[in-house]
């Protein structure tokens, strides 16, 4: 088994006397493809954001290949799509894949950037301002700016929202090539046919895992069912 | 697909770069006209100008006398001390709840959650806030000098030069507290604790209490032109080591909080541009986290639907206040019963900072009411009048502001300086309580102006004189509730019994109060009277006919 991409350790999340995630232990290998289930409020995003360190721990530890997360290693180590696409209001669909990439190091000419905004289906709204489009074009924007980047880990929290068929048809295709590739991929979501292209299914309810391993689409109803 | 990194890669040179680009294509893209900027440099200048007349006028020209000049270098070190401990206690509040920076959220987001060094990233636009607060503390510290110097023997320049070190220094000691805070990620009981230390002792010297306070030194720096201590000197180090210690721990930040305070202060600053003092309430709890509690100050069982159900509501709501609004309450009853001690020796001004204090503490009272007001659907889904409804909020209001002039009542009766009678000071409760609600309700329950509105058509002055009066008002009416005591304070002056005067005037009040509330019932019939008589004078041009 490869050295895991991804562990928490008891990890814990609270906000006064409410939990949001119980101590929780986990341990996600390189190159894993992950489904992420559970019904509203259970932690999924809360667990995401914890390990893209946009969340502080109230107990425990979670290292992402290696290095805690929220530090230079691991954030350099994880991309975290989000359900909320934050995007600036000045620049440009290029420009802000052009921005993303600069922060990361990467070295992209015009080329590159136009066949990564083609993957997501905006070629013709580049140079518009994405943060004037609808919510769908804001979320294929938010994919956009996670795959620019290097990663080992994708951490993405409900992305099919506001896709449409080809939309949500071409991000299973990107996360099945990134697999491919050796990226770990852990998803968030809703739609219970996606277990059907994971190898891996973890269950949340009320901030505690209640399944880890294989799963169908029957499974995930009954688990998510509060 | 997966990308890689160049190795090496000067991700903060990339970031600065990317940076100069935005603030370029800003400007070039935004097309600020040079005569815009000149107009709204000259509207500041305006509003500027005439706070300094006004304050300059409040504070008069009649020099010291020797007498006083002796309390002035006894006491006020202490005194003005207090104005450092405030300034810490509100960087350190602040920088305990992840200020004092507001990022843009997607800063937070796609830079923070880069590998660039987050001392490195946050450095400029830490820097350049510093700067802006560095000259607004010059600007006040040098006008405040300029105005001391009218009644303080010294150069002028003197006064000027000492108020502006003195407003740079507030500036560094408040802001380095603050990002030293949020650097140390000290908890919130830890900040507050100090600060309400630092405020406490400040005003403890300030009575005699105890003989010296740790921002003692900065009241000393401030009085410079009339006794140069070398211990003013110590506030200005002592600033500028919390500055540098800050800035050096600026990186270790908590993306939680930055991304939460970068929502709401965005929200925040729109909403103080619309004059939207509701909001500002609002978004300011949410960035200080003042939540309800989960369990009721006291229980109130829950028996059927119940009998009087918008009181009960309303007091339902109220009991499950945090603790920190409960204490800024009593904190607000403290300075308006403090101010009533002031007027009472003489000090006529300090009636505008008690009437101050009971409207700012009358937002809170109003809560329950204004709840009603943020979800306008759910009210309207009840057969049942708007005014009816609202005004029904108004004992529960009552309820709260009283306790809240009560304790300022006890404060402005306590033996010492200024000591209100007790007698007077009973009788003005119930006006200061009404003046509280009054203008709270003034200010909720005002709409912004509506594009139909006849007044829409008139000169931009009147539009002017009209959003400022709707800006004042609030404030003045609460200020009237506490205006009784004046009235009080002329006839004992003129040696008779002040208690009936300040009954009379407070009686009057109580009669402007119940207009208030009759407004409150009937504003929705008489905007919709108004409205019905513009459409009458006024007609819609019909659609012309198609065929």
């Amino acid at each position: 088994m490869p050295e895991p991409i991804l562990v928490a350790d008891a990890a814990t999340k609270a906000y006064a006397d409410l939990v949001a995630l119980a101590p929780l232990d986990l341990a996600i290998p390189a190159g894993q493809m992950v489904a992420l289930v559970g019904h509203n409020g259970s932690g999924k995003s809360t667990f995401l954001r914890l390990a893209a360190g946009l969340l502080d721990l109230s107990a425990g530890a979670i290292t992402i290949a290696g290095a805690p997360a929220g530090t230079s290693d691991a954030r350099a180590a994880v991309s975290f799509l989000p359900d909320d696409p934050v995007l600036y209001d000045d620049l440009s669909v290029r420009e802000h894949l052009a921005y993303v990439a600069a922060l990361h190091g990467v070295d992209l000419d015009g080329d590159d950037l136009d066949g990564l905004i083609e993957i997501v289906g905006l070629l013709p709204r580049a140079d518009d301002l994405p943060s004037q489009f609808s919510r769908g074009l804001r979320q294929r924007t938010s994919i956009a700016l996670g795959l620019v980047r290097p990663f080992q880990l994708l951490l993405v929290d409900e992305p099919f929202v506001g896709l449409d068929a080809g939309g949500k048809q071409a991000l299973l295709e990107v996360f099945d090539e990134l697999h491919k590739d050796g990226a770990a991929v852990i998803v968030a979501t809703h739609d219970p046919g996606f277990v059907e292209r994971v190898q891996r299914c973890v269950a949340l309810r009320d901030g505690e895992v209640v399944h880890d391993g294989t799963a169908t689409p029957e499974d995930v109803l009954r688990l998510v069912s509060s | 697909m997966l990308k890689t990194a160049v190795a090496d890669a000067d991700l903060e040179g990339a970031l600065a770069d990317w940076r100069r680009w935005r603030r370029d294509h800003r400007v070039a893209v935004a097309d600020v006209h040079w005569i815009d900027v000149l107009y709204r440099a000259y509207l500041t200048g305006i509003v500027c100008l005439v706070a300094v007349v006004a304050a300059s006028s409040a504070v008069g020209d009649t020099p010291i006398v020797a007498h006083e000049l002796d309390d002035v270098l006894r006491h006020g070190p202490g005194w003005l001390g207090g104005i450092a401990a405030v300034a810490i206690a509100l960087g350190l509040r602040s920088g305990s709840r992840g200020g004092p920076l507001a990022l843009e959220r997607a800063d937070v987001r796609h830079i923070l959650l880069a590998p660039v060094d987050r001392t490195y990233a946050l450095r400029a636009p830490a820097l350049r806030q510093l700067r802006f607060l560095s000259f607004v503390g010059i600007v006040v510290g040098g006008i405040a000098g300029e105005l001391a110097s009218h009644r303080f023997d010294g150069a002028t320049l003197a006064w000027v030069a000492t108020g502006a070190l003195g407003g740079l220094t507030a500036v560094g000691l408040s802001i380095g507290a603050a990002y030293l805070t949020n650097g140390l990620r000290a908890p919130r009981w830890t900040a507050s604790l100090l600060g309400t230390a630092l405020v406490a002792l400040a005003v403890l010297e300030g009575v005699d209490v105890i003989g010296f306070s740790p921002t003692e030194p900065f009241g000393r720096l401030l009085l410079w032109p009339l006794e140069l201590d070398g211990l003013g000197v110590l506030p200005v180090v002592v600033a500028l080591v919390l500055v540098a210690a800050g800035l050096s721990l600026i990186g270790v930040c908590s993306l939680e909080d930055a991304e939460r305070r970068s929502t709401l202060v965005g929200q925040l600053r729109f909403a103080a541009t619309l004059q939207d003092l509701r909001t500002v309430v609002l978004l300011r709890r949410q960035l200080a986290l003042e939540l309800p509690r989960k369990r009721p100050w006291i229980r109130l069982g829950v028996h059927g639907s119940g009998r009087l159900p918008i009181f009960v509501r309303g007091l339902r709501g109220v009991l499950r206040w945090p603790a920190a609004r409960v204490a800024r309450l009593g904190l607000l009853a403290v300075v308006a019963g403090g101010s009533l001690r002031g007027v009472w020796e003489g000090t006529t001004p300090l009636v505008v900072l008690a009437g101050l204090a009971m409207f700012v503490a009358g937002l809170d009272g109003v809560e329950p009411l204004a709840q009603e007001v943020d979800h306008p659907s759910r009210r309207d889904s009840v057969p049942r009048e708007a005014g009816d409804i609202h005004v029904r909020h108004i004992p529960v209001a009552v309820l709260v502001m009283v306790l809240t002039a009560a304790v300022a009542a006890l404060v402005a009766m306590a033996p010492g300086p200024g000591e209100v009678p007790p007698g007077i000071a009973a009788v003005l409760i119930l006006p200061m309580a009404l003046g509280g609600v009054g203008g709270a309700l003034a200010s909720l329950l005002a709409q912004p102006p509506s594009m139909n509105e006849a007044l829409t058509l008139a000169a931009p002055e009147a539009q002017g004189i009209r959003l400022a009066f709707r800006m004042v008002w609030p404030p003045a009416l609460a200020t009237l509730g506490a205006a009784p005591i004046l009235a009080a304070r002329q006839v004992v002056e003129d040696g008779r019994p002040g208690v009936p005067a300040a009954l009379v005037a407070g009686t009057g009040f109580a009669g402007l109060f119940i207009l208030i509330c009759c407004w409150v019932r009937m504003r929705e019939r008489v905007h919709d009277w108004w409205r019905a008589q513009l459409e009458i004078a006024m007609p819609k041009r019909s659609e012309p006919d198609s065929a």
